[in-house]
């Protein structure tokens, strides 16, 4: 139907793409945030070659809430756990949660805010309306109220997709319920798209709407997806991590959040245990603050008003 | 939007604000009819509970009529909840058998009230002021070092950082109490009453003000950048007005737009971060009722919670939206 889409040369599309490299990576920010995220990504794809399987209150391996040392480097747990290990494993959940959650989030918000842009009318005013409602209220509040009633109504038994219930149900929810800020920016980006010339000529050609949106205005749109995707991550990380602190996550799959909640029913705090308060905390923040740092640069690379400014 | 009415821009704005509330509104109280009937089990096992094994089917059958449950769900049903959440009666409480959810709320409500408003003006008078001074000396090292440091509190959960002043300040120096909101034995309006309970306010408010406050920098900061780049800067340069002149006539009232519109609609996360923060400290407000709340499935409190968080935030946006059109003649 559009076998006749005027191609970036390849030797063109390598140059902007260097461009887009040496921009993005001049930020200090960026730097520093990519090489934490590579070595979280790292630490989260191989948790059983690092600190060996998951410790649980039977395997547990030293004394009941040790000051780190050599053989512990990051202490141990109210039930002689290694906290290195709970938080190496950690790492693989509260980075799956998170960047699933982001993905649902994404492909609901782009598919809102296209929609809504690319067809206008009442479709745009209630797809803008259910948007301004989710833009309105917390996701971590919706989510509050919402994984309850859910986990009630599934059980909290078995697994699904190899995740226990209890995750699952996060990562959908907090991915239902964050992306209405993609949605607005996508929006906003649609209609603007539309009006140009190459969109009329797509028409003209004969491109259905489906086609025109997803190979002509959703390649356009990458950009500004992946500048908001980075906050969205930070934005679930945070989302996940309150949620589980407050009992809603599995203490069989112990996100960064549910050692914080274990920690603080321990009574870690008051018995100063800061190895193991500080551990998952630590790494949360890293992380979540490491996305920070990659969307703000990849907005300012993207974004020339911005990047006016210094 | 739908900019299709006829009238003069104020009227249609103030009706566009007003719809969007309305439209709010309902969808938090639908939300939360649908989610208590999809919990499996009717209300009347559910509100019975505990005492389902001595409760007959003829008792059953007679408190579900009494309840109106078996009338069908649209639209009776969805009516009288509308008209009952509308005169304040949230139904009562799983955990605390008997007591009225209103009332509960209404308990807790002056702890959190108290946390969050000092917290709210600790964060604005430091985060605002920090924010637009590292706008307005952008690239400096002031701007460097508030940007990052506001950037990782932003970042990081405030209950975390609750945990950690616990173990610096309550439990390693001593020096604050880290749990409750009174000493044992201290009783309302008794003498030392109040620096007793500023004692126990300052941790947490501390929690909470600095999560804000990195936010607030970073709000801060973009909008004075945004100003100092604009015509009228280079104009009142061109002017001859000093440095200072520049910032209080021009460049500080710009630059609070963004900034009061942000605090404004900010509501909503400061009561989210404030209850994972009272879970931490045991303060005795909204946190920690949804905290025990969430142990107990006590889900009609859950719902007053979230009614009230949903109901706040809406009057939250509405304030905001009507303090932008007297502080921008743009919008209206």
């Amino acid at each position: 139907m559009t076998e006749n889409i005027v191609q970036y040369s390849p030797r063109g599309r390598a140059r902007a793409i260097k461009g887009f490299l040496r921009q993005f990576l001049s930020h200090g920010g960026a730097q520093v945030g990519l090489v934490c995220l590579v070595f979280f990504l790292i630490v989260a794809t191989m948790p059983n070659m690092l600190v060996g399987p998951l410790q649980t209150a039977i395997n547990a391996t030293g004394d009941f809430l040790v000051p780190p040392s050599g053989q512990h480097l990051l202490g141990t747990d109210e039930v002689g756990r290694d906290v290195l290990n709970l938080v190496v494993h950690g790492a693989r959940i509260s980075l799956t949660i998170a960047l699933l959650a982001t993905v649902i989030s994404l492909v609901v918000g782009t598919t809102v805010g296209m929609t809504s842009g690319y067809f206008g009318g009442w479709v745009d005013t209630w797809l803008m309306r259910i948007t301004d409602f989710f833009f309105v209220m917390p996701s971590f509040v919706l989510a509050l109220v919402i994984t309850p009633v859910v986990l009630e109504v599934m059980g909290r038994g078995g697994d699904i997709l190899g995740f226990r219930p209890s995750l699952f149900v996060i990562i959908v929810v907090i991915g239902m319920t964050s992306w209405s800020f993609v949605a607005r920016i996508v929006r906003s980006q649609t209609l603007s798209l539309k009006e140009r010339t190459f969109i009329d000529r797509a028409r003209v050609v004969g491109s259905s709407n489906f086609g025109i949106m997803v190979r002509h205005i959703l390649p356009n749109l990458v950009p500004q997806i992946a500048a908001n995707g980075a906050l969205v991550v930070a934005g679930a990380i945070y989302i996940e991590t309150s949620l589980s602190f407050l009992g809603l996550g599995d203490p069989l799959q112990p996100s960064w959040g549910t050692l914080l909640s274990l920690a603080q029913r321990a009574g870690a705090a008051s018995a100063g245990a800061w190895w193991y308060l500080g551990a998952p905390g630590v790494c949360a923040l890293t992380v979540s603050l490491s996305f920070v740092l990659i969307g703000n640069a990849l907005d300012d690379t993207f974004n020339p008003r911005r990047r006016a400014i210094p | 939007m739908a900019s299709t009415q006829i009238g003069s821009g104020t009227s249609q704005h103030i009706g566009r604000i007003i719809t969007r509330a309305i439209v709010t509104l309902v969808m938090v109280a639908t939300l939360n009819f649908i989610l208590f009937r999809i919990i499996p089990g009717d209300p009347a096992s559910l509100l019975l509970g505990g005492a389902r094994s001595s409760v007959t089917a003829e008792q059953m059958v007679a408190q579900q009529q009494n309840w109106g449950l078996d009338r069908p769900l649209f639209p009776d049903q969805v009516v009288d909840y509308l008209w009952a959440t509308l005169h304040g009666d949230l139904g009562f409480s799983f955990k605390f058998r008997g007591r009225q959810v209103t009332d509960l709320i209404l308990e807790r409500l002056p702890a959190t009230i108290a946390l969050v408003g000092v917290a709210q003006l600790i964060a604005i008078a430091v985060g605002v002021m920090l924010g637009l001074y590292a706008g307005w000396r952008r690239g400096r090292a002031v701007d460097h070092i508030a940007t990052g440091a506001s950037l990782a509190l932003y970042s990081t959960p405030s209950f975390w950082l609750g945990m950690i002043l616990i173990v610096i300040f309550s439990t390693t120096l001593g020096w604050l109490p880290g749990y409750g909101a009174y000493s044992p034995g201290a009783t309302i309006g008794s003498l030392g009453w109040l620096p007793d309970y500023l004692r126990h306010l300052a941790l947490p408010v501390t929690a909470v003000a600095l999560g804000l406050i990195g936010q607030y920098v970073v709000v801060a900061r973009a909008a004075m950048s945004e100003v100092v780049t604009e015509d009228y800067m280079v104009t009142a340069r061109a002017k001859g007005l000093t440095n200072g002149q520049m910032l209080m006539r021009h460049a500080f009232r710009n630059a609070m737009l963004p900034v009061v519109t942000l605090i404004t609609l900010n509501l909503g996360y400061v009561v989210a971060g404030a209850i994972t923060v009272e879970a931490v400290f045991a303060w005795p407000g909204i946190g920690g009722l949804t905290v025990e709340a969430l142990n107990a499935r006590d889900y009609p409190v859950l719902q007053g919670i979230f009614l009230l968080l949903g109901a706040s935030i809406v009057v939250a946006n509405l304030l905001a939206d009507v303090a932008y059109g007297l502080l921008d003649p743009r919008v209206r």
